[in-house]
């Protein structure tokens, strides 16, 4: 990989670490609002159809220590950090919050974070959990409109028709790299590492869309150039860790016992990029329906919906790319994740595809004990390719 | 035995609630011999739709009951087991887990298989007697866990028995016209949750192949509604000191107001129960001979520790006169109910689930409670695995401090796995709570 997509990734890779540091410059520089938005759904096309700067708050590396006076220890990493955060006042560039997702952890999490804010509005705009209802689409309309009409109150103007397909247009094209960039590594092509990839989709929850677009188009270009064959390594998929990042480490480490990681279904990966909001038509029933697409392009366990499943939607992509193995990252007490695992694992067992559960931890975890069931694993697969001498010890 | 154990004070519990255990049982016998009589048996989650049920005429499993069952009588183990081996991870909603673990179970006897863990003996103990689900109705307020159970049973059971979902918003209360009952959100809401309904009985019609009986419906809200009445009656004299009925009796008058028929046994039953309040309060009976203090407990019920924690309050002259769990739930409002035309008011008391506020309602109706009981400390159960009640906790105790001046406390446990309950810590935290309320006493 050339030298300056090396540096460009590691400048993206900085902000993804610093997001409120990006935004307080990126405030300072253009005098407009910066709008904190939660995971996993919310269309933050919105925000910046209102000229302001959308950020998904991501979970800080910090230790939490003043946040353990607004959640219990028992919560996910994700909800606990942003507690902390409120509580330190990392969170004051925000000039507000707007978020859609009913998870009850992230509720709690929120009515923490709202105790703190001094009067600036946390607002909620429920998207209906239950996609397949005769109701859900005229549900998620009425919300989008909603939304709609605060964002226009914080951002003291109205959200045009033409300024919200715009922002459609370039999220898109945003998305569209992505997956072209994410596409070159399922086919083991891309001289791309996992946590990279992750800075190249965090960045973009965090960025102008605009210059992380320019950025995004550079890192392309040189990725195709120095595409090459797919590397004699065990094809890796990662599945679920929902709304935080992964650790790097834990990636690094996955890669550096010998596996390369080609797909994902992770928010910090696939799942934040997989689907495109219709270009055509009413922009603002186009991002309403996005809800309900992206649900059936990667399937989320936070959702319900009967015609869909998680389950069938991995089989499908390990057979798409070639990936032998699965790794499921589990935030610790996600209770979404937790509720639908044992259906991933009933469908991967039927199929006799190695996979290893790890529920990781803000705190992290051991590495090495990490990498030895990681490399557990990977002996699992080189045994099923016979692979193994013969003679060698079972 | 010493003396010392012999003095330790026991609440006086009142003797209608006995009634409860019997009326129970009925029901959960009824439900347990509903396939030898043929009748339809929905499982479901969340709100109290069992007067849609009863006016359908099937038979109603209300899953979290059915787990809060065997935690009282410290059954929920194999249920649990079963769900630990089928992949379920310990820090689930121990309500789900261990009704998911009878789902395991009984899907496992309907194929005539056996659990490579839990023996034959434990099945027929629990999921031979909890009859096979002819479809799920899902209605959960408040908590994202209890909305996707309703969808993981449906899978455990292999996609093949309906599944019907009514949405429940949060009541955020974020807009300047929002609060209790009051605001654009809660009428919205109402009417949206009521129009679900509206097609929820459409559903059952579909299922049962027969018309629904509104007229049932009628009569059943009609005794809900005077029981839910009697029941706020009852609260109401609990107001003074010493208080002639406890948190605790309130606890043991959950079941009937929850998933029991709506019929005049229901409301003989919060007769009696307002009643003996009321003649105690005319006799100077206290439910606490020797009420010292008075206490507000927030947080779901610990149903493995139900008369272990009355004992324990008691044991320190502490009488828990007022909760979120029970006094801010379960027909709570019924004036909003009109039997005449019922659908609106059920709609409305599906959405006054104690989880589905944002903390600033909870901080109104915590307030309101604790200053009208004249309480002198709030306890939270701090709810292991059930975030829904555990989300709002510390907000709540940090307005308790600041706006009532009032003492807190937290001690840890959970509403159906007995591994996370630290007596130690209940008992060295409320001892020191107790002793700050004395000494701020004497203070003044």
């Amino acid at each position: 990989m050339l030298e300056r997509t090396t540096e460009a990734i590691a400048g993206l890779e900085a902000i993804a670490d610093d997001p409120q540091g990006y935004a307080q410059r990126w405030k300072d520089e253009h005098d407009r609002k910066v709008i904190g938005s939660f995971p996993m759904n919310f269309p933050a096309e919105l925000v910046h159809a209102a000229g302001m700067l959308p950020v998904v708050v991501q979970e800080s590396r910090e230790a939490i220590t003043e946040g353990r006076n607004l959640m219990f220890e028992f919560y996910c990493g994700y909800t606990r950090s942003l507690a902390d955060q409120a509580a330190k006042g990392q969170l004051d560039v925000f000039d507000g919050f707007l978020f859609v997702d009913h998870c009850i952890q992230l509720l709690g999490a929120a009515d923490g974070v709202r105790s703190r804010l001094d009067g600036r509005p946390m607002l909620y705009a429920q998207l209906v959990p239950s996609m397949d209802e005769p109701w859900t689409g005229e549900q998620v309309r009425e919300q989008v409109g909603d939304m709609r009409e605060q964002l226009e109150a914080i951002a003291g103007r109205p959200i045009a028709d033409d300024d919200l397909a715009a922002s459609i247009a370039l999220f898109n094209r945003n998305r569209a790299l992505l997956r072209e960039i994410h596409a070159l590594r399922r086919g083991g092509r891309a001289p791309l590492t996992a946590s990279q990839m992750q800075a190249l989709v965090k960045s973009s929850m965090v960025m102008d869309k605009a210059r992380h677009t320019e950025v995004l188009e550079a890192i392309r270009d040189d990725l195709v150039d120095a595409a090459g064959a797919a590397p004699e390594r065990i094809r890796v998929h990662l599945s679920g860790h929902f709304c935080q990042a992964p650790q790097p480490a834990l990636l690094d480490a996955i890669e550096e016992c010998g596996a390369v990681v080609v797909d994902d279904d992770l928010y910090h990966g696939f799942r934040y990029i997989s689907t495109d909001v219709a270009a055509e038509g009413d922009p603002f029933a186009a991002l309403a329906a996005w809800y309900q697409d992206r649900n059936v392009t990667v399937p989320c366990p936070t959702r319900v919906q009967r015609d869909v499943d998680w389950d069938d939607y991995l089989v499908d992509a390990l057979a798409a790319s070639g990936a032998e193995a699965v790794i499921v990252l589990m935030a610790k007490f996600c209770e979404p994740h937790m509720l639908y695992y044992p259906e991933l694992r009933k469908a991967l067992d039927a199929r006799a595809v190695p996979h290893l559960l790890v529920e990781t931890e803000h705190e992290g975890l051991p590495l090495e004990a990490f990498r030895t069931r990681v490399e557990t694993l990977l002996e699992r697969v080189r045994r099923d390719r016979d692979l193994v001498p013969a003679g060698a010890p079972a | 035995m010493s003396l010392d154990v012999v003095s330790k004070p026991k609440p006086n519990r009142l003797q209608s609630t006995r009634a409860a255990g019997a009326m129970v049982k009925e029901y959960w016998d009824r439900l347990f011999t509903a396939p030898d009589r043929g009748a339809q048996v929905v499982w479901y989650n969340g709100s109290a739709l069992n007067p849609i049920f009863q006016a359908a005429g099937i038979e109603w499993c209300h899953g979290e009951a059915f787990s809060a069952r065997l935690a009282a009588q410290h059954l929920e183990g194999p249920a649990q087991l079963a769900g630990e081996e089928y992949g379920y991870v310990g820090e689930l909603c121990s309500y789900a887990r261990t009704h998911l673990g009878c789902a395991v179970l009984t899907q496992r006897g309907k194929e005539s298989e056996q659990s490579g863990v839990v023996g034959m003996v434990d099945q027929e103990v629990l999921a031979s007697k909890l009859p096979s689900p002819d479809f799920f109705v899902n209605a959960y307020a408040g908590c994202s866990t209890g909305q996707q159970w309703d969808e993981i049973s449906f899978r455990v059971f292999g996609k093949d028995v309906p599944l019907f979902k009514v949405s429940l918003p949060m009541l955020w209360a974020a807009k300047p016209d929002a609060g209790y009952l009051r605001g654009r959100e809660w009428d919205n809401a109402s009417r949206y949750v009521a129009r679900q309904l509206h097609d929820l009985i459409g559903f059952l019609e579909q299922m049962t192949g027969r018309p629904f009986d509104w007229d049932k419906l009628r009569e059943s809200m009609g005794y809900i509604k005077r029981a839910a009445e009697l029941r706020r009656e009852g609260m109401e004299l609990c107001k003074g000191a010493p208080t002639p009925a406890t948190y605790w009796d309130w606890i043991a008058s959950i079941a009937p107001i929850n998933f029991l028929p709506g019929d005049q046994a229901l409301v003989d039953y919060f007769q009696g129960v307002r009643d003996e309040i009321a003649q105690r309060l005319q006799d100077g009976t206290a439910a606490l001979p020797g009420e010292r203090y008075r206490l507000y407990f927030d947080g779901i019920m610990n149903w493995n520790r139900l008369g272990w924690l009355a004992n324990k309050f008691a044991e320190h002259d502490a009488a828990v006169v007022v909760g979120r769990y029970t006094h801010n739930a379960f027909w709570q409002e019924p004036h909003l109910i009109d039997p005449d035309d019922p659908i609106l008011g059920m709609a409305q008391h599906y959405l006054l689930c104690p989880t589905n506020h944002g903390s600033h309602v909870l901080e109104e109706l915590m307030l309101r409670d604790c200053a009208d009981y004249g309480v002198d400390g709030a306890v939270f159960h701090a709810t292991r695995t059930c975030r829904a009640f555990a989300n709002p906790q510390h907000v709540l105790a940090t307005a308790a401090q600041r706006e009532l001046g009032i003492q807190t406390m937290f001690f840890e446990g959970d509403v159906a796995d007995d591994s996370y309950y630290k007596d130690e810590v209940l008992e060295s935290r409320l001892e020191a709570m107790l002793e700050a309320i004395d000494v701020r006493r004497m203070a003044a």
